[in-house]
């Protein structure tokens, strides 16, 4: 383990200090970091995807792996911040059957490959492991682990010791990206089920930005409900993709049923 | 030295053989199986090194052969050696059956050398081996002492060496053709300590202590080496049989009879060999040991008197020495890059653990927590058997580590990280932990490259985003703007699709990946891609067309397709090479 965890009145003392001088202020605030979306995602998730805190990432269709490979790297673009580390761990299979994180698309994409870490792992048990021990380190912003398959081996109680792990960090993203969807319960907090949206073509006629077509199948703070953005790769932004939200009605709030029921 | 029982020793210590059944080891030799070993048995039927096996059959039908393994000679040799570490960090292993220590500073460990050579021999006899141990100024004269000196007689006599039976019974021995057989002893395996400048007080015998294996030490004094190696014969100045011989027609027995003549002569006849082998065994030269493992810059040791063999009492160990290490790095500034710890097995073996370090490190909280991680992912491949009784830790490779002043405004996050790689890489291996470093080059598949992350720690730093996000501004705003060229993902090899195109030229309309078909709803292409004929390997391969294919469902690929249409191919060949968010 690194070293202890400051004290609150050192903490207080750097709170006075980067407000006299703004450039001595933490990378990032060290609680309660929301990631915002866009409005109408954002009401549902009360502010927006909590760090601290365990993400569930799934493509819709096995052609969608893409698509939800983006959605984590979108993700950890806007979590690691201006200078923030992210680390990105898989298992050898994993990287062989999706391909390896590619520098320069990333580089386009708004993730600075200069500030993510691959780590390759042989096991999916180590995958967990390294995640773990990586959630509780507080120099990192964003962790995303991938799992082949269903990832059977995230399962309640690894993903309840995950969740740990990441509230005892200080602000670290975990998204756990799962090459298929899988309804087996879990303790993360959110749960996505990601597919590409055809996107509209740009001014010149070529592809425009990439769309996704988010589902959010569980949520333990607000509703569920799918929505269509946009990535807006340069601003490291997410947009509406249509004038319209297209969000379903939002009738099944799991926060407000009767019996919670754990995972 | 010279391989003499050792062989017959690894195959009995693998049957649990009785010793005294005779035994030897055949090599083919000169187009003739011919015994290359033999044991004490054996010896006393009078049968000797370079025998050929059919007259050794005709005399002792029934005699024990084995075939020589000089591989599984050397394997063993090199875990004796390996054993033998816990005597000094300084050993050598030389040529087939024999080991170099240098024990100068080490021998008060051990209670001296006498004692240290009688641990030796007695811990290696346990072991099934039959060792001989000398300890001189010089190695020259270890080994000529190991091999061919008098042992009985140094216990018997009290001065020996200035004994004329001594001497004598050495040229006798070497009437026998340079290949004593001294039937009494039950010696194979020799040792050779060299002590170098030692502190200890002169005429210092290898007493009856130990009974036994006294007889298989001998402590030659400090300054006393001449009259120790005058007497042997000159086979033990490592000079080959047939110099030896050769010297032998001259009337030359004794490197007492070399050494009391004019040099000249015999420099002219011999060459500069023989003269520097005599020199390096009367410490007129220096002569340097090459030690098998590198020497540690710095390293702490424990023995335990009872083994111990629980993760948690290893652990503790390892950062009692850690703090040990600490301690001695800090007074030189120093950090440790490359740690070692070697656990001595009870029974023999020895486990070598290593772990590198992004930065350099001397925090033994976090040296023992790597090493956590390095056993753990170990498992059973370090299994501590009945215990360890000995433990070192050294600092293989040391840097210099300043001192460094922590910020107060915000908490240090690139120590906390380098941290973590370095956990990461002990559990992983450091080859596993890695970031993307772009390369010189625009095929897409060498354009970034997985280097380790400890290697590159140094460049992150400098890659600040603002430069990143400045450098942008500068730019075209709208070529941003644009969807990105290059995937998110990209597959090591790409993968063979089939594809139809409307025209030879043109992007696909259709393709079956992973035998399912898609429809491509928009293509953006192509971009054309030359190998690079300036590579060595590259240029032979062809052009690529690269397209980026939006299919029906929305998802987004990457295809090319491999060889000009009509130039380079008439029948081109498309590939999936990444995935597109």
């Amino acid at each position: 383990m690194g070293p202890a965890e400051p004290s609150p009145a050192l903490n207080r003392l750097r709170q006075s200090l980067a407000g006299i001088d703004p450039s001595l202020a933490p990378h990032w605030p060290e609680h309660q970091r929301l990631i915002g979306f866009e409005p109408s995602i954002d009401i549902a998730l009360s502010g927006g995807l909590a760090c601290a805190a365990l993400h569930e990432l799934a493509p819709a269709a096995a052609s969608h792996a893409g698509a939800a490979s983006g959605f984590a790297t979108a993700l950890a673009a806007r979590a690691s911040g201006a200078r923030g580390e992210a680390l990105w761990v898989a298992t050898d299979f994993a990287f062989a059957e999706g391909g390896g994180p590619y520098g320069p698309g990333l580089d386009l994409f708004g993730m600075p490959p200069a500030r993510l870490l691959v780590l390759r792992v042989p096991r999916a048990a180590d995958v967990l492991w390294a995640m773990e021990e990586a959630l509780r380190c507080r120099a990192l912003a964003c962790v995303v682990a991938e799992l082949p398959g269903g990832g059977a081996e995230a399962d309640l109680t690894a993903t309840r010791r995950l969740s740990l792990a990441a509230r005892e960090g200080v602000a670290g993203l975990g998204l756990l990206l799962r090459h298929r969807a899988t309804p087996a319960p879990s303790a993360a907090a959110t749960r996505w089920t990601v597919a590409a949206a055809p996107g509209r073509p740009d001014r010149f006629g070529g592809l425009g930005r990439a769309a996704f077509d988010l589902s959010l199948r569980k949520n333990r703070r607000g509703p569920c409900g799918r929505w269509i953005v946009e990535w807006d790769h340069h601003e490291r932004a997410f947009r509406p993709a249509v004038p319209v939200v297209v969000a379903e009605t939002v009738l099944d709030r799991s926060d407000r049923a009767p019996f919670v029921r754990a995972g | 030295m010279w391989l003499r029982r050792f062989s017959t020793d690894r195959i009995e210590r693998r049957l649990s053989a009785q010793a005294d059944a005779p035994r030897i080891v055949v090599a083919t030799v000169e187009q003739a199986q011919r015994v290359c070993a033999l044991n004490d048995a054996a010896a006393r039927l009078r049968l000797k090194i370079g025998m050929p096996l059919a007259d050794v059959r005709a005399m002792y039908p029934g005699i024990a052969v084995a075939e020589a393994d000089a591989e599984a000679d050397r394997n063993l040799l090199e875990a004796v050696a390996d054993w033998c570490d816990r005597y000094t960090p300084l050993v050598a292993l030389d040529a087939l059956d024999g080991l170099v220590f240098d024990v100068t500073g080490c021998a008060h460990l051990f209670g001296g050398e006498t004692e240290l050579a009688r641990d030796l021999v007695m811990r290696l006899a346990r072991q099934g081996f039959h060792a001989r141990a000398a300890v001189a100024d010089t190695v020259g004269c270890a080994w000529a002492v190991a091999r061919y000196g008098d042992f009985a007689a140094s216990v018997i006599a009290s001065s020996p060496l200035e004994g004329e039976g001594s001497r004598s019974s050495s040229t006798s021995r070497m009437g026998e053709g340079s290949q004593p057989v001294d039937s009494s002893l039950p010696l194979t395996h020799s040792n050779s300590l060299t002590r170098r400048r030692s502190p200890l007080p002169q005429g210092e015998r290898a007493r009856d202590a130990g009974a036994g294996f006294a007889t298989s030490t001998f402590i030659v004094p400090p300054g006393k080496t001449e009259s120790a190696i005058l007497p042997l014969p000159l086979a033990a100045l490592r000079v080959d049989a047939d110099v030896a011989a050769d010297l032998a027609t001259m009337g030359l027995h004794q490197v007492g009879d070399l050494a009391s003549r004019p040099r000249a002569p015999f420099a002219a006849r011999f060459g500069k060999e023989l003269l520097l082998r005599l020199d390096r065994a009367l410490g007129r030269l220096d002569e340097p040991i090459a030690p098998r493992l590198p020497v540690p810059a710095a390293m702490a040791e424990q023995r335990f008197p009872d083994p111990i063999a629980r993760e948690d009492d290893v652990l503790g160990a390892i950062e009692r020495l850690a703090r040990r290490l600490a301690a001695v790095l800090e007074r030189r500034g120093e950090g440790g890059r490359l740690f070692q710890v070697a656990l001595f097995r009870a029974d023999g073996k020895v486990h070598r653990l290593e772990l590198g370090t992004g930065a350099p490190l001397r925090d033994p909280v976090r040296v023992r927590k790597l090493f956590e991680e390095r056993l753990a992912a170990l498992g059973e491949a370090c299994d501590p058997g009945f215990g360890y009784d000995t433990m070192r830790l050294s600092a293989l490779v040391v840097e210099r580590s300043d001192p460094a002043q922590t910020g107060l405004a915000a908490p240090d996050r690139a120590e906390e990280l380098a941290h973590l790689i370095d956990r990461l890489g002990a559990r992983f291996g450091l080859r596993r932990v890695n970031r993307l470093v772009p390369q010189d080059t625009h095929i897409p598949e060498f354009a970034v490259a997985a280097v380790p992350a400890h290697a590159v720690r140094c460049a992150m730093g400098a890659s600040s985003p603002s430069s990143r996000s400045a450098g942008r501004g500068e730019e075209s705003p709208e070529q941003d703007l644009l969807s990105p060229t290059r995937p998110i993902r990209l597959f090591e090899r790409p993968e063979p699709i089939e594809a139809v195109a409307q025209v030879p030229d043109g992007p696909p309309v259709r393709f079956c990946w992973r035998r399912v078909t898609h429809r491509v709803v928009e293509a953006e292409g192509p971009e054309r891609i030359a190998m690079e004929w300036w590579r060595d390997g590259r240029g032979n391969k062809m052009t690529r067309d690269y397209f980026c294919a939006e299919i029906e469902d929305g998802a987004r690929v990457w295809l090319y397709r491999e060889g000009l249409y009509g130039r380079e191919t008439s029948n081109p060949r498309w590939y999936l090479h990444g995935l597109f968010a």
